[in-house]
């Protein structure tokens, strides 16, 4: 067995594991009830089994990640794929370190998925080992990318409990207005994680069963030499195209519930890189989304934040908002070092300038400040509980926003992390 | 109106001192009839921005040691920066011409775009409004640290020993207990025995305390323990940090100590750097692509050309002599060799030269042509012609050549030869060859080094009759002195970069000192039986109930970590 094929599964066996190790511990707090059982003592086996195997789960994850090192012959975190899944192994490793110091089964339920729903994410993006360009032909590579990851994943822990907290103590019999703007606003955070399943369940799933569709296009590019030339651009989509690029001619198309052709083409100034395909993946997210979030209501006859609440029962609400905190405050130097010091560093030595305002920088500082705001509003200011709890929740947002919605959206130095 | 600042210890305190910075009592009414937990922010003293009659430097003062106000500095900073990425910047761009801007930004993102543009956001990180936030973040830094150390220290200086019951009972972290401190219960006690028996209670408790390395203070039957004051100092050390990076961003407006420049190097050529005393040659230039072999499938598929490494052979002179005396040649003496790559740029005594990118830019750079007779092939001699700086006469064998004209990227212009640019793109010589069989004015020769030129502007033609007589040719590919590259390279001075490595590295430090280890305390005094117990941290509470707990069930009092908690709902 060569290394390339031992990394690939071992991830998949993390993935497997931290799914496991997810169950459990729901077992670990819904199994309290059942009969014939101790509840404490319940809890604690489970909760201990539970860990047992996501630390497992972790074994595997590292394995991967040293194969994959090897195979490639550098340090796997040079792409979108890589680096999600580092990011992933790097939230379970902050959730092992905060679940050592509190040992709460209940940290296991939300940590844990945060964990694998990255891993089914960065499997969306290209596998293939890539070379590396000139620029990423530095030591700094593995120091500032493993720092700045360690970092955003004690925000991501810290985003676990702010949304652990912000279930455990929303009220869904009071009917007066701010408690239900409160709940709409937390329906909408868990819709936007429906969402998320919903864009890497449909990726994933016309990926295996070989979905294609290409689009041509013709551009008129300047070369080096300040030439213009006409060159013929093809623009491959894994989801059948509902919006077609703009200017462009469809090549070939796997129909798709009798639809041969797109539906309309996206408007002219939409023009950015990809343009066509990305509001294609945006509608597909939402109306795939809406259809899982849908069912999934029909099925339970309530929101879905009641329908987890229960699971928070018995729960400190103060215990939640500590880990939160903690988790939070643990990430923010580790953060400041490798996001922001360490990048700077290695900015002066590739790019001859430690700041150049290039947009990834610039939301990495963007994150930075809002955890400083989330920081000062606490001790200063006294925001704990319900506030300091989304604020821990929309500044994850910002992160994931800053690591892929940057690569995404807008270009820049970074956009070799390829996307 | 005088507010009487005066607590019953007989301290006198500052005006806005919340708790009595030596026994700790709330100092209002107000708080005093409260039952929650004390706020114990800077411990309850008065902050230097809390002056009864305010002046207005004392208002400018207060206006920017105010968190609300530094919260406020943070979140407009932050939604700014964020506009200033929603389009390209300016700075991106060579060219920055505003006609072409705003073309740019026109055509390319429409009328947002333009919008964009006119309202200055392309330009967010160069403008007075945003240096001007950062500007205020800065000052806001600087005023609530001082505002808020010094009375801090002060206070965490002199601290007693013997707190007020009040401070102790409603800390977040309290227990009341009666102590069974008869020594023998049979027997009645006095209040002489009892506070024997609670002096040495204390005395257990501190060496327990010790073992959790608190350090203890002990004042008869009261106790103080006190563990990683240090911590408190953490954010003080980090917003210097802070402080000595943004200055030391700002040093870089001092007149010569920055520098930032991209010029092309072509091979084989040395050349000024403007506004420095040093010359830079570009020796030798190599690019190098991945095989396709190396490359994933996509990439290959698509063609893709991926460099591994690009590198420049650089030597660095400086002038020693006759700088800038444009007569004569300028005196060079090599101080650094080094090949400069992506991440490893040639770095002497403040100079940074990296390699930015590079151009294929196929150039004469000289030949060495050889005259001969057209007819018998005979040789007569050769010289090398260069193209930047050609002399103004060869000799070759018995034969002169006066240079007349050169023309770099020659052109017909009405009839008349004109060059288009100093680049020898299409080089042509024009010469007046004296010697053996031709008249004593000389005949004019035009030459043209590159084949295709010759072929194109017609070169036999032009020299006509002497043209079948003499000739001037390269002999093979070894006489061709060819640069096929120019190297961009960025040239930096940046005089204020240890600064900046220095203030990052203290926020840090700051940051550590400030998360990582968290100030402790705990406070105990026993009053005949009665024991009150208060503990405070400025954060992580969980560890701090349950050292406490710990502390007290090795005293000989059950308590469980959680019931510790008055700031909650339990009791």
């Amino acid at each position: 067995m060569n290394f390339a094929s031992l990394s690939a599964q071992a991830l998949l066996a993390a993935f497997v594991l931290y799914c496991a190790a997810f169950l459990l511990s729901v077992l670990a707090i819904t199994g309290k009830r059942w009969s014939n059982r101790d509840p404490g003592e319940h809890a604690r086996r489970f909760g201990w089994i539970a860990f047992i195997v996501s630390a497992v789960g972790f074994a595997c994850h590292v394995v991967y990640f040293f194969a994959r090192w090897r195979a490639a012959g550098h340090i796997p975190t040079s792409n979108m794929y890589e680096f999600l899944t580092f990011l992933a192994m790097m939230i379970i490793l902050a959730y092992i370190i905060v679940f050592l110091i509190y040992r709460l089964p209940v940290l296991g339920v939300f940590a844990l998925p945060v964990g694998f729903i990255v891993i089914a994410y960065a499997s969306v993006f290209p596998h293939d080992v890539q070379p590396l360009i000139p620029s990423l032909q530095s030591n700094w590579l593995k120091i500032h990318v493993t720092t700045a990851a360690a970092g955003e994943a004690f925000f991501a822990v810290g985003f676990a409990s702010g949304l652990m907290y912000l279930l455990r103590t929303a009220d869904y019999r009071d009917s007066s207005k701010p408690a239900g703007a409160e709940r709409t606003a937390l329906e909408l955070t868990l819709f936007v994680i429906v969402l998320l399943i919903a864009f890497i369940g449909s990726t994933l799933g016309f990926n295996a069963a070989g979905y294609k569709a290409q689009f041509v296009k013709e551009v008129t590019v300047t070369d080096k030499a300040g030439q213009e030339q006409t060159i013929t651009q093809i623009e491959q989509y894994v989801l059948p195209p509902i919006a077609a690029p703009y200017g462009s001619r469809l090549e070939s198309m796997t129909p798709f519930l009798g639809m041969k052709e797109p539906l309309f083409v996206t408007p002219s100034w939409m023009n950015g890189v990809n343009a066509g395909r990305k509001l294609n993946t945006i509608i597909w997210t939402v109306l795939t989304g809406l259809i899982l979030y849908g069912v999934l209501r029909l099925i339970a006859r309530r929101p879905l934040g009641a329908v987890v609440q229960p699971l928070l029962k018995g729960m400190d609400p103060e215990d939640l908002d500590e880990i939160g905190y903690r988790s939070i405050a643990i990430g923010y130097p580790i953060y400041t070092l490798g996001a922001l010091v360490f990048a700077m560093i290695w900015a002066n030595e590739a790019w001859g300038r430690f700041w150049g305002w290039d947009p990834k920088e610039v939301w990495a500082l963007i994150t930075w400040l809002f955890y400083a705001a989330f920081l000062h509003l606490r001790l200063s200011r006294g925001w704990q509980g319900k506030r300091s709890a989304w604020l821990a929740v929309s500044g994850f947002i910002v992160v994931m926003f800053t690591l892929v919605g940057v690569n995404l959206l807008i270009a820049g130095l970074h956009s070799y992390a390829g996307v | 109106m005088i507010e009487n600042t005066k607590c019953e210890c007989g301290h006198q305190n500052a005006v806005g001192t919340v708790l009595c910075e030596s026994c700790g009592k709330p100092l209002s009414e107000e708080l005093l009839r409260g039952t929650g937990p004390l706020e114990m922010r800077y411990d309850g003293v008065a902050r230097r921005s809390m002056r009864a009659n305010p002046t207005p430097i004392d208002r400018v003062w207060n206006f920017f040691s105010s968190v609300k106000v530094a919260v406020y500095l943070i979140i407009v900073t932050l939604l700014a920066a964020s506009l200033g990425t929603i389009f390209q910047q300016e700075n991106m761009f060579i060219n920055r011409d505003p006609a072409f801007l705003l073309s740019y930004y026109k055509e390319n993102y429409g009328w947002f775009g333009e919008l964009y543009y006119r309202l200055g956001l392309s330009r967010t990180f160069e403008s007075w409004w945003f240096r001007g936030l950062l500007f205020m973040i800065g000052t806001s830094l600087v005023v609530c640290s001082l505002d808020r150390v010094l009375p801090l220290y002060r206070a965490l200086k002199n601290q007693q020993i013997r707190k007020h019951p009040t401070f102790i009972l409603r800390q977040k972290v309290s227990y009341a207990a009666t102590l069974p401190l008869d020594a023998h219960p049979s027997e009645p006690s006095g209040p002489a025995d009892q506070e024997e028996a609670a002096r040495r209670w204390v005395e257990r408790m501190s060496a327990i305390l010790k073992k959790q390395r608190y350090r203890v203070h002990t004042d008869g039957t009261a106790l103080l323990a006190e563990k990683n004051r240090f911590s408190r100092w953490g954010p003080y050390i980090n917003h210097i940090g802070l402080i000595i990076f943004l200055l030391a961003a700002l040093a870089r407006s001092v007149p010569g100590w920055h520098m930032d420049e991209y010029y092309g190097f072509l091979e084989g050529q040395t050349q000024k750097i403007p506004n420095t005393p040093y010359y830079l040659k570009n020796e030798k230039f190599t690019v190098d692509f991945y095989k396709p072999e190396e490359l994933p499938e996509g990439m290959r598929n698509q063609g893709a050309l991926v460099p591994k490494m690009y590198e420049t052979q650089a030597v660095l002179y400086r002038c020693a002599a006759d700088c800038d005396d444009p007569s004569k040649q300028p005196v060079l003496e090599e101080v650094a060799r080094h090949n400069i790559l992506v991440n490893h740029p040639l770095k002497y005594k403040g100079l940074l030269a990296y390699q930015y990118d590079w151009q294929e830019t196929p150039q004469l750079i000289s030949v060495r042509a050889t005259l001969k007779n057209r007819q018998t092939g005979e040789a007569y001699g050769s010289f090398v012609l260069d193209m930047k700086q050609p002399q103004d006469s060869y000799v070759a064998g018995p034969y002169q050549l006066k240079l007349r004209g050169y023309y770099p990227e020659f052109a017909f212009e009405n009839g008349a030869p004109v060059t288009k640019s100093n680049d020898p793109k299409a080089p042509a010589f024009i010469f007046t060859i004296t010697g053996p069989d031709l008249p004593p004015e000389g005949e004019p020769y035009i030459y043209f080094p590159r084949e295709i030129d010759r072929e194109q502007f017609g070169q036999d033609a032009i020299n006509g009759a002497l043209g079948r007589k003499l000739e001037l040719a390269v002999g093979s590919m070894d006489d061709v002195q060819v640069a096929l590259y120019t190297s961009w390279l960025n040239i930096r001075v940046d005089k204020p970069l240890p600064y900046i490595w220095v203030g990052a590295a203290i926020t840090v430090i700051g940051l550590a000192m400030g998360f990582y280890w968290q100030h402790r305390r705990i406070w105990l005094r026993i009053d005949g039986d009665r024991l009150l117990f208060g503990a405070h941290t400025n954060k992580n509470w969980y560890g701090l109930r349950r050292e406490a707990a710990y502390a007290l069930n090795r005293a000989g009092i059950a308590v469980d970590a959680k019931t510790l908690e008055t700031g909650g709902k339990r009791s």
